[in-house]
């Protein structure tokens, strides 16, 4: 309802910051760090194993995170949604360094073809199919160039669409042809969401469900998809409360907007609650020892801390943290719950790749740190970088003015 | 029939949009009003806080129920698989937890769900048969296309002339009694 609708003065037009200051400097220090540390462990046959494995748990993170913020910007215009239109420039500030996404596989895929004995993934040594029956049958998906194949071409899809709907937001601030420009990213939003859907899935089978060859889950991609949205959630609602506190947004963010940040955010903690508890009663159920492998290399080795923890941080905490309706809109509440959700994200992709270094209880030490630390850095150094560049308010889109006077 | 008798229980502000409605609720909000309510055809959005409404205690009733229906499955469950008709399925535990899960989740939403409509039409008041706003004619009028504020006779701030006087300058142009029949109908 329009009824307090008084005129709202015009927002700032000009990037938020003048220069990337100190959250730059402290992404370079992260990304100094991180390097020097995946650089140390490149030496050696058994730290190099240990570092296959951390490459693909910060890959995985910062991939999330950024497909996760693309499939944000996608719903909200395939929905045409009014209340979200004010944070899309602060999702779509997440999206851009998709590119980076494409870089972080490359070692990925240098692993596999170059050490691939020493690779996180069984599959990719000759030495190790021969003779098994099942890698065997899985050889013509499961190949180092199927694989390399199939990750270019979704790398690509993302990339593509990531920087179509970037470039067309961005051109929308210049003033003329919003309206046009919304109904080509609506547009382009439905094939998006059908080949993300599809991408997602089997790019997780591929990636991360594949470091266990043997076992097998068909719920597995759309559990990798709760994460995913909630790490988008997460970046996306803490950087837009850092942002409002700092002033940077005006006065344009209300309770009444964040509330639907704060409810997705609720939501899809439950959803992968319900998911990832689907894919163990299954399992429990079923009782097959070729699927009940997973969850006894999760709780054998000291893993069960880790198990636990991840339920109380996936679940219990956010749950409690954002049940009532006040708290999905108190901002540092909901900044405490986003930075929760990033470290229930970092600790459930350590919990599903971690374990898959048989016979090792789980390890923290610089190997594993250092690819987190540098790809993590690397995106908030981009991120940092985009708030010099472009205004934090998409203004410039049609239904900005309607966004900002949303009420519940 | 009985003798029927009209008694004054209030006023009713009458208004043809919502704005104006908003603006006279802020101002009986703000005369200090406890006994009063809005009326719409539709959901007027931000009404609550024009209103000073704080927050709902729906919530209370749905997670309180909620916790129940869990535990009223895990009874059941419990007593059904391991007291009166233990089958052992799969050589797993009679008390087996994970098998409990789905139907406690379900309960959960059951009552929860259900609780929440209840609770919902309770605070209403929905499901009278008969309200005062039949008697002062304006029920069609509210449930089709205008907007009314009502204000009970039993507030402490209510005084006939004073709360007109606040509907109009508030911007009413259309304020009058809320009336109630007596003798008939109530008793039933």
């Amino acid at each position: 309802m329009s009824s307090h609708s008084a005129s709202h003065s015009p927002v700032a037009t000009a990037p938020p910051f003048q220069s990337g200051g100190s959250l730059q400097s402290a992404a370079l220090a992260m990304i100094i760090l991180g390097g020097a540390a995946s650089a140390g462990a490149l030496a050696g046959d058994e730290a190099r194993h240990r570092l296959a494995f951390a490459w693909v748990w910060g890959f995985a993170f910062v991939w999330t995170i950024v497909l996760g913020s693309l499939f944000f910007v996608a719903i909200q215009h395939i929905t045409r949604s009014v209340w979200s239109v004010i944070f899309r420039r602060v999702a779509e500030m997440w999206v851009a360094p998709a590119w980076l996404v494409g870089l972080a596989f490359v070692p990925v895929a240098v692993f596999v073809f170059a050490f691939g004995a020493h690779s996180a993934y069984p599959w990719a040594d000759p030495a190790v199919v021969t003779g098994d029956h099942l890698l065997e049958a899985k050889k013509n998906y499961l190949n180092p160039n199927a694989f390399a194949l199939r990750s270019a071409i979704f790398l690509l899809l993302w990339i593509g669409f990531a920087a179509y709907f970037v470039k067309n937001s961005l051109a929308q601030d210049a003033g003329s042809g919003g309206e046009q420009r919304a109904g080509k990213m609506r547009t382009a939003s439905a094939p998006f969401l059908i080949i993300f859907g599809l991408s997602v899935t089997f790019a997780s089978f591929d990636w991360l469900m594949s470091l266990d060859p043997h076992w097998f889950s068909t719920i597995y991609g759309v559990y990798v998809f709760a994460g995913m949205t909630l790490s988008g959630l997460a970046v996306i609602t803490l950087s837009a409360v850092l942002l409002s506190a700092k002033g940077k947004m005006g006065s344009v963010v209300t309770g009444d907007h964040l509330y639907s940040l704060g409810g997705l955010l609720f939501a899809f903690t439950c959803f992968w609650t319900y998911i990832a508890f689907s894919q163990f009663m299954l399992i429990w159920c079923g009782n097959l020892p070729e699927e009940t492998v997973f969850f006894i290399h999760r709780v054998e080795h000291g893993w069960k801390p880790v198990t636990l923890a991840l339920i109380a941080v996936r679940f219990i905490a956010p749950f409690l943290l954002l049940l009532s309706r006040t708290a999905k809109m108190n901002a540092g509440r909901l900044a405490f719950v986003s930075v929760l959700v990033l470290v229930g994200q970092l600790l459930d992709l350590y919990w599903l790749i971690m374990p898959c270094a048989e016979g090792h209880g789980p390890r923290l030490g610089w190997q594993e740190l250092g690819p987190v630390l540098l790809l993590t850095g690397l995106l908030v150094f981009s991120v940092a970088r985009f708030l010099t560049k472009h205004r934090i308010l998409p203004s410039g889109d049609p239904m900005f003015e309607k966004s900002r006077e949303f009420h519940l | 029939m009985t003798s029927e008798t009209r008694k004054t229980v209030g006023l009713v502000g009458l208004f043809d949009d919502p704005d104006s409605l908003m603006k006279a609720a802020e101002a009986c909000r703000d005369a200090g009003f406890r006994k009063w309510d809005c009326h719409t055809p539709y959901p007027v959005h931000g009404l609550d806080r024009a209103m000073g409404m704080g927050p709902s205690p729906v919530p209370y009733v749905t997670i309180t129920a909620g916790f129940i229906g869990i535990g009223v499955a895990l009874l059941m469950q419990g007593w059904m698989d391991v007291i009166d008709y233990p089958i052992r399925i799969g050589g797993k535990p009679l008390w087996s937890w994970p098998a409990f899960v789905p139907i406690c989740f379900e309960l959960f939403v059951l009552f929860a769900a259900g609780s929440t409509l209840g609770a919902v039409l309770f605070m209403c008041r929905l499901g009278r048969f008969h309200s005062p706003l039949h008697d002062s004619g304006v029920m069609a009028d509210i449930t089709s296309s205008r907007f009314a504020i009502v204000l009970d006779a039993e507030d402490s701030k209510f005084s006939p002339q004073a709360s007109e006087e606040l509907l109009r300058k508030a911007g009413c142009t259309d304020v009058r009694p809320l009336v109630e029949n007596t003798g008939e109908g109530e008793a039933h």
